[in-house]
């Protein structure tokens, strides 16, 4: 069963301003964890804020459950403090003027909970996260991770169904931010509670998500686990946000660009029923160099490039291949045996290429094609 | 998982409006952004309004000389201050002496408190960190306590009652030197420079080294560096320091009323007074839009000059750290120099009132005329005020309404700054906090004594459901709120601001309703700025005087009215020693603000 239903929901910050969020359908299951994944200013924080109810809607209706929350056309608003949510902001938005203890009991307290179980619950909600030896500091004298912690026990402290995350682990440092995440996917599985998080940081998304959620200028993109957002990019948009380094993009019929018409001539003769297709994607770790023992493999796109960069990252490499003034990337996980200025020839498989049409969604007879063995 | 693809229906004009309404309606936010609306409409533009129409109706007495019957349409009034016989009197001669003074003012505290906002801030004068608080205090202190120091020692015959100092030791002080402009040049002078010391020093501080540096390493010489590179860029701290003295100056009562009546000599504000102490409302209320219009195109002028100033702010690196000229041989002159301009504006002024108060004969320094008779004496040989003046009930009584009515009006004031803040801040109508911000804005475009006439103007007579107010300790209230409106909002804004909403979002999301909000998250956390809040208005109104001296009746007087009424009848040791209370009460009011809020109160004095 659907937790929440965003039905055509749009958000309109009024002047001439355009739409924040334009007609938005989205299904969050119960128990998902669910990301909101784009660029700033994307909607997906005005997004989260509108399930809360932080945020009033321009048009289209919210349901938690069977219940309506928020509908603009059943003059329906159910204010934040009746939804039995939680949030925790990006900056934690701690109360400064109480005790850690305080904070965390502060939702417990308004539901009138009775002292001895109250205090039990703050007591295992604090020892969860590891804050009890903190309980009677103020957030001023805390860590960035600690605060973080505190601003996790508050909204876990009243069992919320939902718990809504605006980008929690922007603010801490590299290490502290790979310990929170394992937290929160081990949180997630303790409390069993559907979690939306809003994140800009794509391998957030990738190693916390149970289905994703990409936006872009108010719109969404594409709803998917984060395996289907990486391996199937509904449009170039998304399958140049996700992948680091980005996606190689060959547009096709620029007839000044070498790439282009090489891509062109291959397009041609092996799939001329894709007359749409606009452009081909293909990702770095999917282009090989053609070497002694091995060569190009059957069926596959190749052409000719010159080394110009080599970057270790540490494990693995990035290649940068200049053909004829035009760039791609690639990369690696064996040490390349190829020095800067060296001629290669690079492939790639056709079950590896994306094909986009011109207007940049993905050209589903494409698959078909290239991609025969894959279900989806 | 898929999006889900439930076409929903597009919702009509008149359900989107339902549905903002009930957002806007759901918290008390925008109904109390309604109701602040309709307070200050009333308290700020109501009573302007008034006075403008006054100025342009047929007031109740003049029909006869006017020939129209009362409430008609007539120029008269702007005709007799502007162009008539009189006008010179009314009008033209008080504008020349206020604009004068202001530029004799001005010249003089840029002077003065520029080279000491200097030596404060960029050079290694010695007590930088005392002088920097005690060259604050004149402006602490209420403006005609110079004004009443002065006449203690240099009045002369030409006014009866008590010598000055100077008389009585058998010098002649002129006219010239004993009233009118240069008395009252001096004196404003010495009392705003504060305002150049905070604002130039506050900007010479803030002065990024490394803009300099930049230039002296490309070649430039000190004085190079000085006038192509600092003076441009202190240039709209100065120019606004000027125009803030100038709009002060306008408003200013005290000073000119008590060394400028000897001599006749008149600003726009006694003009202004005189008119409506002999009910010349008309006149009164031609001349209050008069200052009025002049005091919102320097407002204008300033926040003009205030956006080009922030066109270049330099933003403070770790370049900004204060380097300090070494003054070498210069370093004992220039202590010097700050420790006279103190005892000048500080220590004399003190001093001689409350030597005054405690001679019998002015200037004589044998010990047998020292007493305390003029404190805590009975039986005196006086008409009226026979004990000393801490004995007199009129004191307590005054003592009493200064306290109430002023600090009434600095809680209700800083309560509804704090609200006003908030709906500010909050409410999803814009154009109320638009309206709100703009609104309680208003009187500090009017000089607090044509803020008064305007009060004068709608409470003097009952209207409608509202009785006449005059004489009466409420419109003294309402006028003080509306008067401080201005800076209460501004602190509440900028709280409410730095805040931010979410603190209180994540109370709303934890469950907390509008009111467990206000009462467990919003005031705990403003306490300090709504402290200050409400301590700032408290010491500026406790000094106040032009608003007090239109609206208060013998009845209504506060400290500030009643030792004006002192002077008036030349109790001079009385109304020193009061004045002497004021200023106490103002410094130490400041001095434990500073400590309850551990800020530098004297950066916000600026009110």
């Amino acid at each position: 069963m659907p937790k929440i239903n965003l039905n055509g929901v749009e958000k309109n910050y009024g002047g001439n301003s355009a739409n924040a969020v334009a007609d938005l359908d989205l299904e969050i299951g119960d128990g998902e964890f669910m990301c909101l994944l784009g660029p700033s200013g994307c909607g997906k924080t005005t997004t989260l804020r509108m399930i809360a109810g932080l945020e009033h809607l321009t048009a289209g209706e919210i349901r938690v459950g069977p219940r309506v929350v928020d509908s603009v056309v059943e003059g329906v608003f159910v204010p934040p403090e009746r939804r039995e949510m939680g949030l925790v902001f990006q900056s934690y938005a701690l109360w400064p003027h109480l005790t850690i203890e305080r904070n965390t009991d502060f939702g417990l307290r308004l539901r009138k909970m009775p002292k001895a179980e109250r205090e039990q619950r703050v007591d295992k909600v604090m020892k969860t996260l590891g804050i009890e030896k903190y309980r009677d500091r103020y957030p001023s004298q805390l860590s960035g991770g600690q605060q973080q912690r505190v601003a996790l026990a508050r909204m876990l402290a009243v069992n919320p169904e939902v718990l809504l995350l605006d980008e929690p682990l922007s603010n801490l440092d590299a290490a502290l931010r790979l310990e929170m995440r394992a937290e929160l996917k081990r949180l997630h599985a303790e409390f069993k509670t559907t979690i939306v998080f809003v994140t800009h940081d794509q391998w957030e998304a990738m190693t916390l998500a149970t289905t994703i959620a990409v936006m872009s200028e108010g719109q969404l993109q594409q709803v998917g686990t984060p395996n289907d957002i990486y391996d199937r990019p509904a449009n170039r948009f998304v399958a140049q946000f996700v992948g680091n380094p980005p996606i190689n993009i060959i547009e096709l019929g620029e007839a000044r660009s070498e790439l282009s018409r090489l891509a062109n001539a291959y397009l041609g003769s092996r799939f001329a029923e894709l007359r749409d297709a606009g452009s081909i994607g293909i990702r770095p770790e999917a282009l090989r160099l053609a070497d002694a023992e091995r060569g190009v493999a059957e069926g596959a796109l190749s052409g000719q490039a010159e080394v110009t960069g080599i970057l270790p990252t540490g494990g693995s490499w990035i290649i940068e291949l200049t053909a004829s003034g035009e760039k791609l990337f690639m990369t690696t996980h064996q040490s390349p045996e190829i020095e800067v200025g060296e001629a290669v020839t690079w492939w790639a498989k056709p079950k590896a290429l994306h094909v986009f049409d011109k207007a940049g969604q993905r050209l589903e007879a494409a698959d078909r094609l290239m991609r025969p063995t894959k279900l989806h | 998982m898929r999006p889900l693809k439930a076409s929903i229906a597009a919702p009509t004009r008149g359900q989107r409006l339902r549905y903002r309404l009930k957002v806007a309606l759901r918290e008390p936010t925008t109904t109390i952004g309604i109701l602040a609306a309709a307070l200050f409409a009333y308290l700020i533009v109501v009573p302007i309004i008034s006075m403008l129409s006054d100025a342009m109706r047929v007031q109740f007495g003049d029909e006869r000389r006017i020939k129209q019957d009362v409430g008609e349409l007539t120029w008269y009034y702007i005709d007799r201050v502007f162009l008539s016989r009189i006008s010179h009197d009314l009008f033209w001669e008080p504008l020349i002496n206020t604009l004068s003074v202001a530029a004799g003012a001005i010249t003089l505290s840029m002077l003065v408190g520029g080279t000491l906002a200097w030596l404060l801030s960029r050079t290694d004068m010695f007590g930088r960190r005392w002088f920097a608080t005690a060259l604050i205090v004149p402006y602490m202190l209420p403006a005609w306590t110079f004004a009443l120091a002065w006449t203690t020692l240099f009045k002369n015959r030409t006014v009866g009652g008590q010598p000055g100092w100077l008389e009585s030791l058998g010098f002649s002080p002129p006219d010239w030197l004993s009233y009118g402009q240069l008395p009252v040049t001096i004196i404003l002078a010495l009392h705003y420079s504060p305002f150049v010391i905070l604002l130039f020093g506050n900007a010479l501080r803030r002065f990024d080294s490394q803009l300099e540096d930049s230039a002296r390493i490309l070649g430039a010489s000190r004085l190079t560096v000085a006038s192509k590179i600092i003076m441009p860029l202190m240039r709209p701290s100065l120019m606004s320091a000027m125009v803030l003295i100038f709009a002060k100056c306008l408003g200013e009562f005290g000073v000119p009323y008590v060394l400028g009546l000897p001599v006749n000599f008149d600003v726009l504000a006694t003009s202004l007074y005189q008119n409506i102490s002999s009910r010349q409302v008309g006149v009164g209320a031609v001349l209050a839009g008069a200052i009025m219009l002049i005091g919102i195109v320097t407002i204008t002028i300033d926040a003009r000059l205030m956006r080009e100033a922030r066109r270049f702010v330099t933003i403070g690196s770790k370049g900004s750290m204060n380097r300090l000229s070494p003054l070498g041989i210069l370093r004992m002159p220039a202590t010097g120099f700050a420790a006279l301009m103190f005892v000048l504006s500080v220590g004399l002024p003190i001093g001689t009132l409350f030597l005054s108060t405690i001679m019998r004969v002015p200037g004589q320094f044998n010990l047998g005329n020292f007493t305390l008779d003029y404190w805590i004496g009975t039986n005196l040989n006086t008409v009226a005020l026979q004990t000393g003046i801490l004995l007199s009930p009129d004191l307590w009584n005054a003592a009493w309404n200064s306290l109430r009515i002023v600090g009434v009006a600095s809680i209700t004031s800083g309560i509804l700054g704090l609200l006003v803040g908030y709906v500010v801040a909050r409410t999803p109508v814009r154009p109320l906090g638009t309206f709100l911000r703009q609104v309680t804005f208003l009187p500090y475009l009017v000089p607090g004594i044509a803020f008064a006439a305007a009060y004068l103007s709608l409470f003097a007579v009952p209207r409608g459901p509202i009785p006449a107010l005059y004489g009466t300790t409420l419109i003294l209230m309402l006028a003080l709120i509306a008067d401080q409106m201005p800076y209460a909002s501004r602190a509440g804004i900028a709280a409410m601001t730095q805040l931010g909403k979410e603190p209180e979002e994540a109370a709303q999301i934890a469950g907390a309703g509008w009111f467990r909000r206000m009462i467990s998250i919003v005031i705990p956390i403003q306490k300090g700025s709504l402290t200050t809040g409400i301590l700032l208005p408290f010491i500026s109104g406790i000094k106040g005087l032009s608003l007090f001296v239109v609206l208060a009746v013998p009845s209504t007087d506060v400290l500030t009215t009643y030792s004006l009424r002192l002077v008036d009848y030349h109790y001079t040791q009385a109304a020193n020693a009061v004045v002497l209370i004021i200023a106490g009460l103002a410094y130490f009011g400041a001095l434990l603000g500073q400590k309850l809020t551990k800020t530098n109160l004297a950066q916000g004095l600026g009110n």
